[in-house]
């Protein structure tokens, strides 16, 4: 009867590749699941994340998971890392996977106007409607931020641009 | 006086300036000057270069900890994901090699990460450098009586490992609670006290599951301590309350409402500070526990000789 197949190949590739975009401890995992005990996506509802998603990476399947939107859900809030009792820590694994993902483009569609918004403004949540509410509260309609900023907002693009996210042709 | 930078971030000056002002009034009367940190931008936000590539991450982060550095000040912010962003990346860029990289970026700009600021959370601040005692002290009413659900966020939390001020047991925090009694309150512990409330990539990627969450840490607040208000110290955590109180409602999920506030602007409203500039923001209303709040009965008489 024939076992899971596996592609010692595929496996060190994947790995490399996750370790490549900083997922540094996932090879010190032994998948004890203490991670996906107190992580806040699993509860909700998204599986791959926490030890299933770094199953997956370890057994090599990093194409097969490509469309997956769990690591999306991950709130990076590192409890994960708190209580991994083999210092992997997990979150760093999740958004190497994304990561991988983005290099990729398999990103929500929902993640473009936050980039635009970046580079547009320095800021990635903005709106017009901010100067009402300012003004309302007794503050200056415009903060003391990279929105009202030229030389800031050139910094920010000038970063951006030569990034990975730039050449993906995100701006 | 203290002084410290206020990293403003996104959320707090465009959404919620509210709490700005409340920072703008509070930290001062405390003796804590706030320097603006000019042109600084986004942390920046998880789902932006964070999931892109580490070191545009640390770059985006590390230019605004350099206009702290070179104005010579630690770094203060009241949104949670922003004080992840930035204590992070500064963990990261203590690694020589990350640095130089970095630093690479940077130079384009003519900057240079030092690592010389130090990253603080607004609620750092206030418990560790100002002090229950003195906030104490700085009150014009008192809340005696008033029950208070407290929600301190995910990201002032964990990992615990990059960051300067730690809770003894990070799975139990009592910072916030600490901060909420100087007032007067009490603030229980609850089961789901350290539970995400579900904002975040969370609530972009599925708002269903995001509300899923969230619904039932509000349900663990109602039943087990039907509070006068909900108090956090995370801007993302506040929007969440706010809003996704009204979207429960709508649908008949709840039946109630509970008044929501930034930590600062309940501080602010017993500092005796005006509600408009304070507290003017919400959508689930909280005009009556103001009221109360700045009710006469409340007031503390400072002519009273305290049996001097």
């Amino acid at each position: 009867m024939p076992a899971i197949i596996i592609e010692q190949e595929k496996i060190n590739e994947a790995v490399k590749t996750i370790m490549d975009l900083g997922g540094t401890g996932i090879l010190k995992c032994v998948q004890c699941g203490a991670c996906s005990a107190v992580c806040p996506g699993v509860k909700a509802g998204f599986p791959l994340l926490c030890r299933l998603l770094i199953k997956n990476i370890l057994d090599g399947r990093l194409e097969e998971i490509i469309e997956e939107s769990s690591s999306w859900g991950c709130q990076a809030c590192n409890r994960c890392t708190e209580v991994c009792p083999q210092n992997v820590r997990p979150q760093e694994v999740v958004f190497a996977f994304r990561r991988y993902q983005a290099g990729e483009l398999a990103i929500s569609t929902s993640t473009t106007t936050s980039q635009m918004n970046l580079y547009e403004t320095g800021h990635a949540v903005y709106s017009e409607s901010s100067k009402e509410l300012r003004k309302k509260v007794g503050l200056p309609e415009v903060p003391p931020t990279s929105v009202g900023d030229a030389k800031a907002q050139k910094e920010i693009q000038t970063i951006l641009e030569q990034s990975p996210m730039g050449e993906l042709g995100l701006f | 006086m203290e002084k410290i930078g206020l990293y403003l971030g996104c959320n707090i000056p465009f959404k919620a300036p509210d709490i700005e002002q409340s920072f703008r009034k509070v930290f001062p009367a405390l003796g804590v000057e706030l320097t603006d940190l000019p042109g600084a931008g986004c942390c920046p936000a998880w789902g932006t270069a964070p999931s892109f590539d580490l070191n545009t991450w640390c770059a985006v982060s590390g230019r605004n900890i350099t206009i702290a550095e070179e104005l010579g000040v630690d770094v203060m912010t009241g949104c949670n994901s922003c004080f992840g962003i930035l204590s992070e990346a500064k963990h990261f860029m203590e690694k020589p090699d990350r640095k130089k990289a970095v630093n690479a970026i940077l130079g384009q700009v003519g900057r240079e990460f030092k690592g010389t600021s130090d990253i603080y959370h607004a609620s750092n601040i206030l418990h560790e450098v100002i002090g229950v005692e003195k906030i104490k002290e700085s009150l014009k009413y008192q809340l005696e009586g008033l029950k208070i659900a407290v929600q301190p966020g995910c990201h002032i939390l964990w990992p615990s490992d990059v960051m300067k001020v730690k809770e003894k047991n990070s799975f139990y925090p009592t910072h916030l609670r600490d901060l909420c009694e100087a007032l007067g309150a009490e603030a229980p512990e609850y089961s789901r006290l350290e539970a995400c409330c579900g904002m975040g990539g969370m609530r972009s990627t599925d708002v269903e599951k995001s509300l899923g969450l969230f619904t039932e840490k509000l349900r663990s607040i109602k039943e087990e301590l039907d509070p006068d208000m909900i108090v956090t110290t995370c801007s993302s955590c506040f929007l969440q309350f706010d809003m996704s109180q009204q979207i429960l409602k709508e649908r008949g999920v709840i039946d109630y409402e509970i008044p929501v506030f930034y930590y600062t602007q309940l501080l602010a409203l017993a500092m005796g500070f005006d509600p408009k500039e304070v507290a003017a923001i919400s959508q689930t209303r909280r005009d009556g526990v103001i009221a109360e709040i700045q009710s006469e009965k409340r007031k503390i008489n400072e002519e009273e000789p305290h049996g001097v």
